[in-house]
């Protein structure tokens, strides 16, 4: 693509002219240039984009007894155990409670979060209980599938002594019926 | 009869417009892009809904890697000159005028002490390649506390986020918690990437 000054020359005769020199630069490998570095910027910029989301915890309470009442009924406990495994409870009327196991997939934690929603409404009260060996990864997908749901209240404590002797004698149950 | 000559297009097309364009748009991207630090540690931070834009204005992060250490990022380069004003006077560090420049481009660090007062002794080369060990957190020694002492009490308006690597355990993240607790900041934010949220809801 490249001009290519193809005068003649100064022809015959004596006149000596002054060659007309192209002024016209060939401005292809520069285009080229810029839209690689174009290509390369957008790249770094735009992949790098980050969301955050604002996460709150109670102050410790130094006396026990003003802990808010929480209706039995109302409230779904979840404990985050290791293996990508999730436990959760509920209390019944007369005091016991059914302890299940499930996943983190869609037809897990969600579905039974949904099932709960439905059935007592916007006072669905969840708290979470993650133990030590869960990871950070399981927290945030709990409480992301909260905000997925639309569940506005929901608690984070440790996973108590009693919540880890639960998750025990579960797993040992699951391994002796396999 | 004379024949019909055809004529001969010139292939040579005028690039200038297009130039002009590819480098303006070159200079819009030049000019907001940030360039992105290298980082001691890899952070693969998990996925949410959340679309609020994080940004690295008036904070400081804590940071947790998969093999759980934990780091702490000033992304401002005129706090970390204040915040280590302020450390080395509150914690009686004796650090010489070249150290604190190089705390004042270290821009992300994760060692404790003693560590940290080696490795800015270090000239840039061996401080890039400098092992770090995470900062101290639990309570028997809480370093990671007198860090955010420090940076709440050069600026007083400073968030707090925290981005924690998929896989790095929960305990270290209880303890950051337990931490700022300590300091009583209840408020903080976690780093996520987007995640599409489902619509068969």
């Amino acid at each position: 693509m490249a001009e290519i000054n193809t005068g003649d020359g100064g022809g015959k005769g004596g006149k000596k002219r002054s060659k007309k020199v192209s002024t016209k630069v060939d401005m292809t490998p520069m285009v080229d240039l810029a839209f690689l570095l174009i290509t390369f910027f957008m790249l770094a910029t735009t992949l790098t984009k980050q969301q955050k989301f604002d996460f709150g915890v109670p102050p410790d309470l130094k006396d026990l007894t003003k802990q808010p009442e929480l209706k039995a009924s109302h409230a779904i406990t979840l404990i985050l155990g290791g293996d990508d495994i999730v436990y959760w409870y509920t209390m019944n009327q007369d005091g016991t409670t059914d302890f299940h196991q499930t996943d983190f997939s869609e037809d897990g934690i969600r579905a039974v979060l949904l099932e709960k929603r439905n059935k007592v409404g916007k006072d669905l009260n969840v708290i979470i209980k993650p133990m030590k060996e869960s990871k950070y990864k399981n927290l945030i997908d709990v409480i992301d599938e909260l905000a997925i749901l639309g569940i506005g209240k929901k608690a984070m404590v440790d996973a108590s002594p009693e919540d880890i002797r639960l998750v025990q004698a579960e797993k040992a149950a699951s391994q002796s019926s396999l | 009869m004379a024949k019909v000559k055809t004529k001969r297009h010139s292939i040579s097309l005028d690039m200038t417009a297009m130039c002009d364009m590819a480098f303006l748009l070159l200079t819009f991207f030049i000019l907001t892009a940030k360039m992105k630090v290298p980082e001691p540690a890899q952070f693969d931070v998990p996925s949410s809904i959340s679309t609020q834009q994080y940004e690295e204005k008036d904070l400081i992060r804590i940071s947790i890697s998969n093999d759980d250490r934990i780091f702490l990022t000033v992304p401002d380069q005129t706090l970390r000159r204040e915040m280590i004003d302020a450390y080395a006077n509150t914690f009686k560090v004796k650090l010489t005028e070249e150290q604190k420049m190089a705390f004042e481009l270290t821009e992300t660090f994760g060692m404790q002490k003693t560590d940290l007062i080696s490795y800015l002794a270090q000239p840039a080369e061996i401080r890039k390649k400098f092992p770090q060990s995470g900062i101290p957190a639990d309570s028997t020694d809480n370093q990671l506390e007198e860090w955010i002492a420090t940076a709440k009490a050069v600026n007083p308006d400073l968030t707090i986020a925290i981005k924690g690597d998929q896989d790095a355990n929960y305990s270290k993240f209880s303890e950051v918690i337990a931490t700022l607790k300590k300091r009583r900041i209840y408020a903080f934010s976690l780093v996520t990437t987007l995640e599409a949220k489902p619509s068969n809801l």
